[in-house]
């Protein structure tokens, strides 16, 4: 759980980071997408380790739950959190919101099957044209508010599993318990601007 | 001054036998003074069950100082009440306003299965603790005082992790009823320790395993074992948990295996 869980939080920032290259127009975006076409064998063994890892993410969490579920058949009449977070009480429901966002995510950006209009349009340079395809994405407020309800979802996932692995792997030093400590809600909060940085600026006509 | 007497209203899980089906009764405790423990005030009430000719409600209880780890009671759908780092032995009833509602019940695991009302059978503990929960010491004669010096603060994260009195308030706490924080404890305090030192790899594999046997569930992260653990123990001993498991994974990879216990009983 722990390890599958950081792969994809290391890919979550590095797909944040390469979609802020929207902020730099059309040419880096599209030429940034275009070399990332270039490699079909990377782009594939990427694609197909992160289906992987989700996959394997998804299926020890079941797993897990069927077990823990198992472990107090008869609830509390009565339960009271003392400290656990809301984040850590919400991690089954985040991450089930996750999995419906990045299947929308995938088959509307990615696949282009829920909006054909720019899947295969080419910009001046002869690029695939991504950066059209987001503007005109987010220029529409219903995926607006599905995008940064998708990020509400990343951001609560995030802020409890990264601090959570952490623990798991057996990080723990007196010293650094604190930064252990915050590098969930930190890292999230990291993801979720930089993505909501670019949903909003299209939205807000900074980005046309 | 005045004596000053309360009066609580109940809600105390009764279940007659193991097998038998439980629900709630509800029971008035009258002439509650502020300084009686919360066990006293649960004498009082049977007391008086006892006059009525029903059946006293069963709890456990021992030492009423807060060191044995016996008494067991989700006060409020909070292991050992509503104070922190204290059992329920130590919980006085002045913390209460007079005239509240009590809800009492036992820890609910499927590894501790209730025997009868409050009271559950807690030896899943001790099975994990007698898959690995000890050193071998040779016996002879006593060792010499001080042949064996420890550092300091080795000996204080020890005995910190040593306070454990095995109440198990840490799975009936968590969401999961996982014993980790349990585990922790005990693997965490022999592992610091010299003594400890040579059995630590077969240790947490073999107390990790006995944990899933008795069907526990997996820790989560959400820490609110320590946040009702009466001795206070840090859930910064389930991370040293998790990295002695990852080390004996390793280090035991390389080993010719070992029979399971060498002081298992033959059967």
């Amino acid at each position: 759980m722990a390890l599958t869980g950081l792969g994809l939080v290391v890919y979550v920032v590095f797909h944040m980071l390469g979609n802020l290259q929207l902020f730099e127009g059309p040419h880096a975006l599209n030429s940034y997408a275009a070399f990332l076409r270039d490699m079909p064998i990377l782009l594939w063994a990427a694609r197909i380790g992160l289906l992987s890892m989700a996959g394997l993410h998804i299926g020890l969490a079941l797993q897990l739950s069927i077990r823990n579920y198992r472990a107090r058949p008869l609830e509390y009449t009565i339960h009271r959190y003392r400290q656990a977070s809301i984040a850590s009480r919400t991690m089954a429901i985040s991450g089930m919101a996750l999995l419906l966002f990045v299947g929308f995510h995938l088959l509307h950006l990615t696949a282009g099957v829920i909006d054909p209009a720019f899947a295969d349009r080419r910009d001046l340079e002869g690029y695939r044209d991504v950066y059209g395809k987001v503007v005109h994405a987010f220029q529409n407020p219903f995926m607006v508010t599905l995008y940064l309800a998708g990020q509400l979802g990343l951001g609560l996932h995030l802020s409890h599993a990264i601090a959570s692995s952490v623990q798991t792997m057996g990080f723990e030093h007196a010293a650094l318990n604190r930064l252990l400590k915050s590098l969930g809600p930190v890292i999230g909060v990291i993801v979720v601007l930089g993505n909501v940085a670019i949903i909003l600026a299209v939205f807000l006509g900074l980005v046309r | 001054m005045t004596a000053h007497v309360m009066k609580f209203t109940l809600k105390i899980w009764r279940q007659s036998g193991p097998n038998e089906r439980g629900r709630f009764v509800t029971y008035e405790a009258q002439d509650v003074s502020p300084g009686m423990s919360f066990l006293e005030m649960l004498d009082g009430v049977n007391q008086r069950l006892l006059g009525t000719g029903e059946e006293p409600v069963a709890f456990e209880q021992d030492c009423r100082e807060g060191i044995c780890g016996s008494c067991s009671l989700v006060i409020n759908g909070i292991p050992h009440g509503p104070d922190q780092g204290i059992t329920t032995c130590q919980l006085y009833m002045r913390r209460f306003s007079d005239g509240a509602h009590i809800t009492i019940e036992p820890w609910r695991a499927k590894a501790f299965p209730i025997l009868k009302d409050l009271v559950v059978d807690r030896s899943a503990l001790d099975r994990i603790m007698q898959a690995g929960g000890y050193v071998s010491v040779n016996t002879g004669g006593a060792v010499d005082g001080n042949v064996l010096l420890i550092g300091k603060d080795q000996a204080e994260t020890a005995m910190d992790a040593a306070s454990c009195i095995g109440c198990g308030a840490c799975v009936a706490a968590c969401k999961n009823a996982s014993a980790m924080l349990f585990v922790a404890a005990k693997v965490s305090h022999l592992s610091t320790l010299p003594q400890g030192r040579p059995e630590r790899a077969r240790r947490v594999t073999a107390m990790l395993e006995a944990m899933d046997r008795e069907g526990f569930g997996s820790c989560g992260n959400q820490y609110e074992c320590e946040a009702v653990c009466p001795k206070n123990i840090s859930t910064r001993f389930i991370a040293v948990l998790n990295r002695e498991y990852l080390r004996a994974g390793i280090v035991e990879s390389g080993r010719p295996s070992e029979p399971e216990s060498p002081h298992a009983e033959s059967s």
